[in-house]
């Protein structure tokens, strides 16, 4: 009995050395590369958002202390019941609402390309911004907080990385699922709105965004992407949405406009 | 000799052994967030509010015809489960199981438990075909699930007629609804597209999120129709007549919107439709209704 | 669903325009008929025309309804491979063409037994109007001539009778879709077959001159729901075999009898209004089911329930 159990260890491992990476590509023990080498999905190209839901808090600017459907605080309830977009003008922050954990929310459109081999960069036409979402691996630098912050970006890895992905015994090991998600972490934000209507985030949020590719039977292709936006000052849970881009043929309708407070 | 013959026999075990799947495991209990559209999907919506929706000029009818008295004082409505496609809305809590089949242990099939009027769903993994265009329908639909990635591709057919909006906004047996489900963390992130060609123009699509929550529990939900209310005589079926529903212009009022916008259609949710609307009737100085709606990460009240 | 319609509506001016009998000219060479198990041992078959219910078990086979008559070796065929017991009842549910257009057909197909009759039943009415005399005082066609005639008609509110292990009842549903029409019941399989009274994909052809009424036609679907018994949350339980379409339940036949009620109540409130029935037609009063049930449909059905209503 032993002997067979030893069998079967034996001939288990060498399949299970094989998968040992998993997910996607990657040199026996190495991480699966990432940035545009590394993309599973094409997100580039020009994406529009058909306003679907949050219709009334997203196609016009919502009634003045109208915060429905956000999980605020009593403290952020101060803030809302004090939104002026006057004072937002005079002081130059008609870009509050544009910054990153609520642009995506803002009708527009995007465009999507590649700054580098290692920076995909989205530019929005609502407000005029630009998010960088770098694949560098490397921590963000300490830097002055701004509207679209800094983002560190990887191609979602569901294997674990560099070593066995499971071994089996009698049976071939888990080969891992090949996730086709960009996750961005986003810090170092500058306080903003998550909604027009001065529904505030704080200086401490942490944005966390999944972008998920899909097309509809007819080939139509759209990414969603899950934004949780963690926010200890102003929120009492972390404010999940999702948001479906669809692609466009082309930029013709692509129509960069300034910020604006109202 | 015997450990080769051994050595052997294992190898033959493992090469003819099918390999693991790959697929992310959903199974679980999930309660739904509601960080969007929380007093449409909770308290409910607004009569006469189609915004968002890509609906033609029939599903509008349809929706200002509808008279929730129906449900009421037709006593067949009363205990009726939300469509498969309305239900991942998060009209209820989830609770998602799966079938796996026991020799080869791949996936068979995902089931899905609501504790609403105790819906339950299958989605089969195996490739089985769809049931021929004159089988019956059902409020779950038949549903087939195909891997790609981290992301499982869902096909519903043979629905019954239901709401995609629980004010009238109709939803039509011919539909066929897409959904796309992922799951990042402790976080299920369901997409659901309907293409209904009987009542809207373009497909429609929406997001949910859920989170999951292992504490829960999740009780059958047991109803018995029972008349409510008395009708009015000669009243069978409560509806609005054409032009009469006095309740349509509630919503722009409520909430200062142009009425145009209200009434929905694939063209005013368009970022560019904002240079077109018109101006909106009235505007309150200031959030009436729902205001507080979610604070606290709590209920959505009205006031 | 559309398309069916149409078939449908060609079948039934064929029989509208000629005397009993004659079949509507149709290519009928690549109908495939379409098998769906129901409940227990009863299927539906699908063809060209109004759907058949088939009952098979040790007694034998019950049909109801027999579509087109260049159908049946097709229908014949595929009633063969559920049972190969005799063929010993067909009912009609009501008179049109596309129902009891294969009756005949059937008749000389099925080997004649005396100790196994075959019972031929509908309403009177049915065969009242199948031997009725043809326009311009044509006389009408006879029993002798069609063998296929349903002569085992009844005229009372309902017959019973007990076939293959359960009671099966004939209900009469007078003025519905015509005034012959018969919803049948099988108690211990729990299916109703219902004729045309019941449509799911177009809107329902209320036969005016044939005696058929909105009124009829709505009572007739009340009925429908009251022997209708969903088993679960308002799903499955008894299930109905609609004259065209579908299996269905007893949702379905709720939102079919709220669509003919509402189309109702608007043609009666432009009635009340003083508008004649082109102004009625103008006003567009099944707009928002148009895209559901067909808009080729709509004119015929809002004349025959303005007619209903109006009496004009």
């Amino acid at each position: 009995m032993r002997r067979i159990l030893f069998a079967i260890l034996i001939v288990g491992a060498v399949p299970a050395l094989t998968f040992a990476q998993g997910g996607r590509g990657g040199g026996r023990g190495g991480p699966p590369p990432q940035g545009k080498a590394g993309a599973p999905v094409d997100l580039s190209g020009y994406w529009v958002s058909p306003i679907f839901e949050d219709y009334r808090w997203r196609m016009f600017t919502p009634l003045k202390g109208d915060a429905a459907s956000v999980p605020i605080n009593d403290a952020a309830r101060k803030i809302v019941d004090a939104w002026d977009p006057a004072k937002d003008e005079a002081a130059g922050e008609q870009c509050k609402a544009y910054g990153a954990a609520g642009i995506m929310r803002v009708p527009g459109r995007l465009h999507i390309t590649w700054q580098d081999d290692n920076t995909l960069k989205i530019e929005t036409d609502a407000g005029t911004q630009t998010r960088l979402f770098h694949f560098t691996g490397q921590a963000p630098k300490e830097g002055e907080p701004s509207w679209q912050g800094y983002s560190a970006a990887k191609w979602e890895v569901t294997a674990l990385p560099g070593g066995p992905a499971g071994v089996g015994l009698g049976m071939l090991p888990r080969q891992g699922t090949k996730s086709r998600t960009l996750d961005v972490v986003t810090t170092q934000l500058r306080p903003g709105y998550l909604r027009k209507n001065g529904v505030p985030y704080g200086a401490n949020t942490t944005l966390t965004e999944y972008y998920d590719h899909w097309s509809e039977p007819s080939g139509q292709e759209w990414f969603t992407v899950t934004t949780v936006v963690t926010d200890p000052e102003y929120l009492a849970i972390p404010f999940v949405t999702t948001t479906d881009f669809k692609k466009e043929p082309d930029g013709s309708k692509f129509n960069p406009r300034p910020c604006t407070a109202r | 000799m015997k450990i080769f013959k051994q050595i052997g026999i294992a190898g033959l075990l493992v090469l003819t052994s099918v390999p693991g799947y790959s697929e992310i495991d959903f199974t679980g209990s999930w309660t739904p967030l509601f960080h969007e559209d929380y007093p449409e999907r909770f308290p409910g919506p607004e009569l006469g509010d189609y915004m968002g929706i890509p609906v033609n000029a029939a599903g509008r009818l349809r929706g200002d015809s509808y008279d929730a008295d129906r449900i009421s004082m037709v006593s067949q409505y009363e205990c009726r489960p939300h469509g498969s496609d309305y239900n991942m809305r998060g009209s209820a809590n989830l609770r998602i199981s799966r079938d796996l089949d026991p020799v080869t242990q791949a996936p068979v099939a995902f089931h899905t438990f609501i504790g609403f009027q105790s819906a339950q769903r299958t989605i089969w993994l195996d490739g089985r075909p769809h049931p021929p265009e004159y089988a019956d329908h059902s409020w779950a639909g038949f549903s087939t699930g195909v891997w790609d990635g981290n992301m499982l591709n869902i096909t519903t057919t043979h629905l019954k007629e239901y709401y995609i909006r629980r004010n009238g906004v109709p939803r039509s047996d011919q539909a066929v609804v897409t959904e796309h489900w992922t799951r990042h963390g402790n976080y299920l992130t369901v997409i659901v597209v309907i293409n209904d060609p009987v009542f809207l123009t373009e497909p429609l699509v929406r997001s949910e999120n859920w989170i999951y929550d292992p504490g829960q529990e999740i009780l059958p939900s047991n109803c018995e129709p029972a008349p409510e209310v008395p009708n009015p005589p000669g009243v069978i079926t409560p509806h609005h007549l054409p032009g009469t529903n006095p309740f349509l212009h509630e919503v722009a009022d409520w909430y200062g919107i142009p009425y145009d916008a209200v009434r929905g259609g694939a063209e005013t949710m368009r970022p560019e439709y904002r240079k077109v609307m018109g101006k909106p009737e009235h505007v309150p100085e200031k959030c009436e209704r729902y205001c507080d709606c979610g604070k606290d990460a709590g209920a959505c009240n009205l006031h | 669903m559309k398309w069916r319609a149409a078939i449908l509506a060609a079948g039934v001016c064929g029989w509208l325009v000629s005397a009993a009998g004659q079949q509507p000219q149709q290519n009928f060479d690549n109908v495939k008929i379409q098998v769906t198990p129901v409940q227990k041992n009863i299927y539906m078959l699908f063809g060209a025309g109004g759907n058949v219910t088939v009952q098979g078990g040790k007694d034998g086979v019950l049909l109801i309804d027999t579509e087109f008559e260049p159908l049946v070796p097709k229908l014949m065929a595929e009633i063969k491979k559920l049972s190969d017991g005799p063929i010993q009842y067909i009912i009609n549910t009501h008179v049109h063409g596309d129902h009891v257009g294969g009756n005949d057909a059937f008749y000389k197909l099925i080997p004649k037994n005396p100790q196994l009759p075959l019972n031929i039943i509908a309403h009177a009415n049915v065969l009242n109007r199948l031997t009725a005399p043809g326009p311009n005082g044509a006389p009408g066609t006879s029993t002798a001539e069609h063998p296929g005639f349903p002569e085992d008609e009844y005229d009372t509110p309902y017959k019973d009778f007990y076939y293959n292990g359960e009671p099966i009842f004939i209900y009469h549903e007078p003025n519905a879709h015509t005034d012959g029409d018969s919803v049948i019941l099988f108690r211990g399989s729990d299916v109703v077959t219902t004729g045309d009274i019941f449509t799911p994909d177009s809107y329902p052809f209320i036969d005016i001159a044939r005696g058929g009424s909105v009124k009829g036609e709505i009572d007739a679907l009340d009925h429908i729901l009251e022997l209708t018994v969903p088993a679960d949350h308002q799903e499955g339980g008894t299930y109905v075999i609609p004259g065209h379409g579908r299996v269905c339940d007893e949702a379905d036949v709720v939102e079919f009898r709220d669509m003919v009620v509402i189309v109702k109540d608007r043609v009666q409130d432009l009635i009340k209004k003083g508008k004649t029935l082109d102004q009625v037609k103008a006003s567009k009063p099944t707009e928002d089911y148009d895209t559901e049930y067909g808009a080729n449909g709509a004119d015929r059905f809002v004349e025959a329930v303005y007619k209903s209503l109006s009496g004009k």
